[in-house]
């Protein structure tokens, strides 16, 4: 630690911390234009200018300038206000005074400065530069003429998001911020840039000139799309949410957002939305009171309960709050009696509700999201990790960039991590994940680097008797990885003070199961790499409250029908009653025609969404809901983190939230009263759910509380079986495009401006032996069907295998799949 | 006790010869102030209002009666797409037309905004354009 006088304040910090740092520490604010606290001191704008007694005769920039022992340090003398004054002078000589057009005003660090030391005059003139204004671009305006040369936007893509789309080129008067040869942007659109920009340079086009930003109403609350559980402020006015506000203090993630959090939030307020309830009559949907709706509801309900419990059958979907889900588990088990109630598809769950069981004894991971920057090796499954949790993709950037993890990619396919540097790539034939890692825990074993502890774990004999059958050679030869490599791994791996593996699931990762997650959890409990900081293994669920679901028990556990079955038993005629909570099963699960069977089976189908999506255009009964931008609760994203929404605005139309409609069915049904606020509910999840017990709402605060779990460590044997392969065909993996999330994206403007449609992907060599190139249709064909897509071109995929997504309604995905993780399929021009 | 009222009489009688303070309105208008601050106006130059819909009117109106909607037109432009101000509730304060840093808005000597309807206080855009 080192001790300084700030304005003779006495102030210590720690020996790597700047001036600036240190000021803040204390309280003083210096006024800066170029520095962000995520990124590296960068000493550009001159606006933080001190005096240190030691170093009199010039003014030192504070951002740049770490702290000595002793330091004496000034921050409003006279001289520093003229040249602070100065600074702004010189800034204002080129910056367009288009304040009143500018979207950045109110929140602009420039107008602020200006006006706090009253730069009214100018005693310089030039003219003003005449930069071409990018319009072009679907979601960010780039306005060179207003830019500062902060540099900001640069050092962001660089140093966080990894992307590097803008630099600074040309030089003295002519530099400014350009794309690679000023060509127009095309980067991951996570608009990091917009949100660090000082001044208006850079704007979010979807709110372009939409409201003032002192007019917004800012409500801190929870990202709806993917499991990493980023928190956002929702710039609010008029009822609708308008714009994303960025705040550098939010979160472990400092506020950094990605695509569809930053730009996806217009599904809130779409014209698409339900607003009343719906029923089928005559073949049609039409309009028709909450009342008639319910007890129509009920009396199904009722009648089915009476019957038989087990012909009611539920799939909700791992969006809603914990409160919701609560209730939805009490509404179909408690009241109802019936235990088909699952979601995700009934496998994207698995990992953690089987394999994390069976391994560990719970349902969560043991790991944290910080644990990612703190430990020495990570081992991620999959390159599309990125894809589908991009925030959490950026805390790997920076443990590689910054804190030197040396990061290892098994995967089927190339992508934005296996670029970072140093990242090493272990490129596998699709479907071979849990033969490689099998052979990475045999090589463990083989080279006796087992921790001594793990051999009295339970479990340990069976492993290593099922590992004595496993040759790393046929494996090395069925997967396509060098058996020196997987060798090498597993040395890393052992050999690593602290190892962490990062293996997302979801509906893009049928593969993703309790067999991979256990053959996993095998290699962090062999080499003890477990309940240490840095160490252990972090499962990135899907939804934003994938983890809660699972926490809640929100799949079959007394032997009823899962996901997949509930859909047979409808087409059968065992189920007779289907209630669907938000999920999309005609889009989202795969085999599509499974889906619309069941639903047209005759059973009685109640949707609750907030749109009228595939499924619930087939429903007899539609109830509109709110969004999570209308309602309270708590979600609980990757790492355990179980933070709170708060509503922003009122409800949109008829819609009620979920908690409300089942809190009424449950009352309606057991005739016993069941309300309550979402705190009281989740004093009742507290008092019964396992790790939730010290949790009540006013404990999580603004940043959430991650609650304690205690493993119990056991080996598991798995067999990996050699994945199928058919001559002639590709390898078809389905998967999360950057810009979606499940299927709720598609109600996002901004994510749809950039991925608008269904695409193919495929390699280089593939494209050219099929002569297809960028933007041309292809025609698929799987067993099960046949699809026409355009194709996209691109360096991720090897030969001889494609990625599609599966977010699209047109041609959908599932219609030529089945739930495996690899689907061979031909194609043709 | 005689004598006021002789006194208040007088003063009584002398008004009849004096010229009339009253004005007889409609047939006869005041003078108004150059300065009065009457119905808004939107002014106009380059044949479009001058307002660049930068909201800062809505921001300062005490009485919260002015109602923007900023629009952008072909060239990228920010224009007031809707600007409506409630002349009901409107207190004529004139900081509006003080906020304004395009000069877009001004006040004149209209003062007879009487209607019929409510919605009527309520005046739109082509209402408030400066007439030229």
């Amino acid at each position: 630690m080192v001790n300084l006088t700030i304005d003779d304040k006495q102030v210590t910090v720690a020996k790597d911390a700047t001036i600036f740092d240190a000021a803040k520490a204390a309280g003083i604010r210096i006024p800066i234009l170029c520095h962000d606290k995520k990124l590296h001191p960068f000493g550009g704008c001159r606006m933080c200018l001190v005096e240190v007694e030691q170093m009199k005769g010039r003014l030192i920039p504070a951002c740049t300038t770490p702290v000595t022992e002793g330091m004496i340090v000034r921050t409003t003398t006279d001289e520093i206000m003229t040249a602070r004054k100065l600074v702004l002078e010189l800034l204002l000589l080129k910056h367009p005074l288009d304040c009143p057009v500018c979207d950045a005003a109110g929140d602009c660090d420039l107008q602020n400065l200006t006006y706090e030391y009253k730069v009214n005059a100018n005693k310089f003139t030039d003219e003003k530069f005449r930069w071409d204004i990018d319009y072009e671009n679907p979601l960010i305006e780039r306005d060179q003429n207003r830019c500062i040369h902060c540099g900001k936007c640069s050092r962001i893509c660089d140093e966080i998001v990894a992307f590097g789309a803008y630099s600074f080129v040309n030089r003295g008067i002519e530099a400014k911020i350009s794309t690679p040869f000023d060509e127009k942007l095309d980067c991951e659109y996570c608009g990091s840039c917009i949100s660090v920009c000082p001044v208006g340079a850079l704007i979010a086009k979807p709110f372009k000139f939409k409201a003032r930003w002192w007019a917004l109403n800012k409500v801190k609350s929870v990202c709806s799309y993917c499991g990493t559980g980023c928190q956002l402020t929702l710039g609010v006015k008029d009822n609708k949410v308008l714009t994303t506000v960025y705040d550098e203090d939010q979160g472990f993630h400092n506020g950094q957002l990605c695509s569809r959090g930053r730009f996806g939030y217009q599904f809130i307020n779409s014209d698409k939305r339900l607003t009343t309830p719906l029923i089928k009559k005559n073949g049609t949907l039409v309009p028709a009171s909450w009342e008639e709706a319910i007890d129509l509801v009920v009396s199904r309900l009722s009648e089915a309960k009476k019957s038989d419990p087990s012909s009611v059958a539920a799939l909700v979907t791992p969006r809603l709050t914990n409160e919701e889900l609560y209730l939805f588990r009490k509404l179909f088990k408690d009241v109802i009696g019936t235990d088909s109630i699952d979601h995700s598809a009934g496998y994207a769950h698995k990992a953690l509700t089987e394999g994390l069981k069976e391994s560990f004894g719970i349902t969560a991971s043991p790991s944290l999201i910080e644990d990612i920057q703190k430990t020495d090796l990570l081992l991620v499954l999959k390159s599309d990790a990125y894809e589908t949790h991009p925030v959490i993709g950026f805390e790997i950037n920076l443990a590689v960039k910054r804190q030197g993890v040396d990061l290892r990619i098994l995967s089927d396919k190339s992508g934005k991590l296996t670029r970072l540097p140093d990242a090493k790539k272990y490129i596998h034939k699709p479907g071979s994940e849990i033969l490689l890692v099998n052979a990475i825990a045999k090589s463990i074993l083989d080279q006796n680097l087992a921790d001594p502890a793990a051999q009295s774990l339970p479990g340990f004999d069976a492993l290593k008797s099922a590992l004595a059958a496993v040759s790393i050679e046929q494996i090395s030869a069925a997967a396509g990885v060098p058996v020196e490599a997987i060798t090498r791994l597993a040395t890393d791996y052992a050999k690593a003070g602290k190892a962490l593996i990062l293996l997302p699931i979801g509906l893009g990762y049928p593969g993703h199961g309790s067999e991979l997650t256990s053959a996993l959890a095998n290699l962090a409990i062999l080499t003890g790499k477990l309940n240490k900081e840095g160490c252990g293994i972090l499962i990135l669920g899907e939804k934003n409250n994938s983890q809660g679901a699972a926490d809640l028990a929100i799949h079959p556990t007394a032997g009823g029908r899962d996901a997949g079955a509930i859909l047979e038993g409808c087409t059968s005629g065992a189920v007779k009653v289907l209630y669907i909570a938000g999920e999309n099963p005609v889009v989202s699960y795969p085999d599509k025609a499974k889906s619309v069977k069941a639903l047209e089976s005759g059973a009685f189908v109640v949707v609750q969404d907030l749109f009228l999506t595939e499924t619930a255009q087939m429903a007899d009964v539609v109830l509109p809901v709110k969004s999570f931008a209308e309602k309270c609760g708590t979600f609980t994203s990757v790492g355990r983190n179980v933070q709170q929404i708060r509503k922003a605005i009122s409800a949109v139309g008829q819609s009620r939230s979920d908690r409300e409609i089942t809190a009424e069915l449950i009352s309606k049904l057991s005739g016993a009263a069941c309300g309550g606020s979402s705190a009281e509910i989740f004093t009742e999840i507290a008092a019964s759910t396992p790790g939730y017990s010290s949790l009540s709402t006013d404990s999580l605060g603004d940043n959430g509380v991650i609650y304690p779990v205690v493993i119990t460590p056991k080996l598991v044997p798995v067999v990996g079986v050699v994945p199928e392969t058919e001559e002639g065909k590709f390898a078809l993996l389905i998967g999360s495009s950057l810009y979606h999330c499940g299927t709720m994206s598609r109600y996002g403007e901004g994510p749809m401006l950039v991925c608008g449609e269904s695409y193919l992907e495929l390699g280089r060599t593939d494209a050219g032996k099929l002569g297809v190139s960028e933007g041309d249709t292809i025609k698929l064909k799987s067993a099960a069907g046949e699809l026409n897509l355009k194709v996209k071109v691109g360096t991720r995929m090897p030969e001889g295998v494609v990625f599609v997504p599966y977010h699209f309604e047109t041609s959908a995905i599932n219609s030529v799949t089945a739930g495996n993780p690899v689907t061979w399929v031909t194609l043709s021009r | 006790m005689i004598v006021p009222l002789i006194k208040g009489l007088q003063i009584t009688f002398s008004h009849l010869f004096k010229k009339a303070v009253t004005l007889q309105y409609p047939e006869e208008k005041p003078v108004v102030a150059p300065r009065f601050r009457g119905l808004h106006t939107l002014k106009v130059s380059h044949n479009s209002a001058k307002c660049v819909a930068c909201y800062l009117c809505p921001t300062v109106c005490p009485a919260k009666c002015i109602t923007v909607e900023a629009g952008e037109d072909a060239n990228h432009e920010k224009f007031a797409a809707v600007y409506e101000i409630d002349m009901l509730r409107c207190i004529f304060c004139g900081f509006c037309v003080e906020a304004c840093p395009v000069d877009a808005l001004g006040m004149t000597q209209e003062f007879e905004l009487a209607n019929y309807k409510r919605t009527d206080f309520v005046f739109s855009k082509e209402r408030l354009l400066e007439k030229r």
